[in-house]
């Protein structure tokens, strides 16, 4: 064999090489978890036995999207993360969940599919951790037709007008209008506010409508993901917006920091009010994006702050991740991971019987009045037509590196939204939340 | 005031565009810049690279794990992901250029195609995207902002835009002037006369190889400050904004191949404000590219050979 031929042989093994160690230490830096009081109590996971489950195990399965510019998979691992600490602790009654997360592409022939191989297939009793942007508009009559009430984190429509979901979180509809809430209470006069243009018509109709209600013009921006020339859609929105106006952004921590960073670069940040939801309260955020933005932030927080002295199931939630998911950084999408692990299991805990698909799903439908430190107000399901149980939360800022509350627990308004007057009926008279 | 003031040509407010023309500009020099590059390799080799936003972005994350993981001053990481993609790209055009020297520009653009797909498939897996991190290469210069025109400009905007002005007149003067260059102009007219007659075939493309390659770090080194994001996927596929500007340039005239680049960051911003055509800003290359394609061959006399029933 020619020493040109060896050569030519070796060369995408350089290249390979040259590469894969140079941009090894391109992964996510490590999160330094230490901020727990000595002796704090910690929320157990499960039985809190400390011995491994060994049973039949319990099948339960979820289903998150993943596209360029938008990654919820992460709440789906935080879910299975908690779920092996609840198999570490003695599972349930013995037996350990067997979670499964599958992905899905902003597909609905994958979406539907998979719905069925979970269901069908898998003989799952349970799904938990679902988010994307179209997964519960495709598939909430099939889960209807069978019986299961999925807990997740939603997005679009179908999430909060359908039975067949159970969200722990209240969505970027009103999370975006909580934080339109904080910025016309902060004075602005006009809102921009941005979306992706795959959830925008929903996402983004309940600040459209209540903004001229307080006599504040808003205009919307559909923005197509990837986003690619954040300059440009920075610009537009600061040219509705004016000096002193408000500019909210509702995206994710893949794609809002490209968008911060534009507005540092054409040096805007001081001269707007950001309004946000929730995905970017997070010290991590807060650590790229301070002191840039310290006190020029409203963003809309569905959950506590992310930080482990808030409560129990915080800490909790540290130590797991800490333990079982080391390399995903503490944040909204990890809170609402634990929750929808955490709700479920409670679920599992309280059924008498055999654990079947029935009395998992009845054990859901069940569940009132759950608390939590990360929730301003106690969770339910209930048996409604539509749940939206987390409706009220807080405004938080960035402080020094660090994510700081500007404005407590506040109900998002129901002047001009009727499901969340009727969602504030129902928790009266079914008596859901305490 | 501003309303007052506005130059108003063909009913356009040119206050409310200026922001988005700055923007275009900035981003057009790099497509103009990744376009000369192309086309100084083209000319010299016959291949168009697809990989050169592949490598660029390479480049760039090997900058930003030099200073954000090992504490490397930040110039000599800048050093480097420019000398990676020179480096890198002669490493392929020696060893594999030959292997493709005498197969159609297809094959040879596929060749390329190849090491793109490796080089995002390593990126992919050793700095996956997502969760709630993000990756940023600032430069210095974008610290330092300027109101011209009364429009915000930042240093590395007008050093890019300069940067593409220059290189395009410099690789101009080089071709004409010097050995080297008219050894490339020499290749990109016949490859095999100019064998014959002794130009170093070999050495002439490997120097267009490591040029085109330096440019591909710049671009790769510029373009994450530019898009306020390191995303090595968005990077990679820049190349097709800087293949339109090519072709623009017709693959030959490297201040068509500029003004085409620019004229592609322009469209693409100005079309912005503009709610009905927003999203399909991204087909701002391609329409160019044909219109540009269309009007040059337009007095061509086209033959259809064929005995006529």
């Amino acid at each position: 064999m020619s020493f040109r031929r060896v050569l030519m042989a070796l060369l995408p093994v350089a290249a390979i090489v040259t590469v894969a160690v140079a941009t090894g230490a391109g992964a996510a830096p490590t999160y330094i978890v230490g901020q727990a009081r000595p002796g704090a109590a910690v929320s157990k996971c499960g039985m809190g036995t400390g011995k491994k489950a060994t049973g039949a195990p319990i099948k339960i399965d979820g289903l998150d999207m993943l596209i360029p510019g938008v990654d919820f998979t992460t709440i789906g691992k935080v879910a299975a993360a908690y779920f092996k600490c609840v198999n570490d602790n003695g599972g349930i009654n013995g037996r350990p969940i067997k979670y499964k997360l599958y992905e899905e592409a902003l597909n609905p022939a994958q979406e539907a599919a998979l719905a069925r191989k979970m269901i069908q297939s898998d003989h799952a009793i349970g799904i938990v951790g679902n988010t994307s942007f179209a997964e519960c508009g495709t598939n909430w009559k099939y889960y209807k037709s069978q019986g299961y009430i999925v807990i997740g984190a939603g997005v679009q429509a179908e999430c909060y007008s359908t039975p067949s979901f159970a969200e722990t979180n209240m969505g970027p509809r009103y999370s975006n209008l909580g934080a339109a809430q904080a910025l016309i209470g902060a004075g602005v006069k006009k809102i921009a506010i941005a979306s992706p243009d795959t959830i925008s018509a929903y996402a983004d109709s309940a600040v459209a409508a209540y903004g001229p209600s307080k006599g504040v013009q808003v205009k919307v921006f559909p923005t197509h993901l990837p986003v690619t020339d954040a300059n440009t859609i920075v610009q537009q929105l600061y040219q509705f917006a004016g000096s002193g106006g408000g500019i909210i952004l509702d995206f994710t921590p893949d794609t809002a920091p490209a968008l911060m960073k534009a507005a540092e670069q054409q040096g805007i940040v001081d001269d707007v009010k950001w309004g946000s939801s929730t995905p970017i309260a997070n010290t991590l955020m807060a650590s790229q994006f301070s002191p840039a933005f310290d006190g020029h932030l409203w963003i809309n927080s569905e959950f506590s702050l992310v930080s482990p002295t808030v409560g129990p199931d915080s800490r909790l939630m540290f130590a797991i991740l800490k333990k079982y998911a080391p390399s995903i950084a503490p944040q909204s999408f990890g809170q609402m991971g634990f929750m929808d692990a955490d709700f479920a299991t409670q679920a599992l805990m309280s059924i008498t019987g055999a654990i079947t698909a029935k009395s998992y799903n009845a054990a859901v439908k069940a569940l009132h009045d759950v608390k939590t430190d990360m929730l301003c107000k106690p969770w339910y399901v209930g048996n409604l037509p539509y749940h939206i149980a987390n409706n009220t939360d807080i405004t938080v800022d960035y402080k020094s590196g660090d994510v700081v509350v500007k404005q407590p627990c506040f109900e998002i308004t129901g002047a001009t939204d009727a499901p969340i007057r009727q969602t504030r009926v129902w928790e009266k008279k079914y008596h859901l939340n305490g | 005031m501003n309303s007052v003031l506005a130059l108003s040509i063909f009913g356009v407010d040119w206050i409310f565009f200026k922001p988005y023309i700055v923007l275009g500009l900035a981003l057009g020099s790099v497509y103009a810049l990744s376009g000369v590059g192309l086309v100084v390799l083209y000319r010299a080799t016959g291949v168009l690279n697809l990989a050169f936003g592949a490598v660029g972005a390479a480049g760039a994350l090997i900058a930003y794990w030099l200073i954000n993981h090992t504490g490397t001053p930040h110039w000599i990481a800048y050093v480097i992901c420019v000398l990676f993609g020179g480096v890198l790209n002669l490493i392929y055009g020696v060893l594999l250029g030959p292997a493709f020297a005498r197969r159609d520009p297809l094959v040879k653009m596929m060749g390329t195609l190849g090491l793109a797909l490796i080089l995002l498939g390593v990126m992919a897996w050793r700095a996956p995207i997502g969760g709630a991190f993000a990756r940023f290469l600032p430069l210095p210069s974008s610290n330092h902002i300027y109101r011209i025109f009364g429009t915000v400009m930042n240093l590395t905007e007008i050093i890019t835009l300069c940067f593409a002005i220059g290189l395009t007149l410099v690789i101009t003067i080089f071709l004409r002037v010097t050995k080297l260059g008219t050894a490339m102009r020499a290749l990109a007219d016949d490859r095999e006369i100019s064998a014959t007659l002794g130009v170093p075939v070999r050495r002439v493309e490997a120097s267009a190889w490591f040029g085109s390659g330096l440019v591909c770090g710049a671009a790769g080194l510029v373009l994450p400050d530019l898009l306020t994001s390191l995303d090595y996927s968005a990077l990679t596929f820049l190349v097709i904004s800087a293949l339109a500007a090519a072709l623009i340039g017709r693959l030959h005239s490297l201040w068509g191949t500029l003004l085409g680049g620019i004229a592609i960051g322009i469209a693409q911003a100005v079309f912005a404000p503009y709610e009905s055509i927003t999203r399909y800003r991204t087909a701002a290359p391609f329409v160019l590219a044909i219109v540009a394609l269309l009007f040059f061959s337009r007095k061509r006399v086209v033959t259809i050979s064929g005995t006529a029933r």
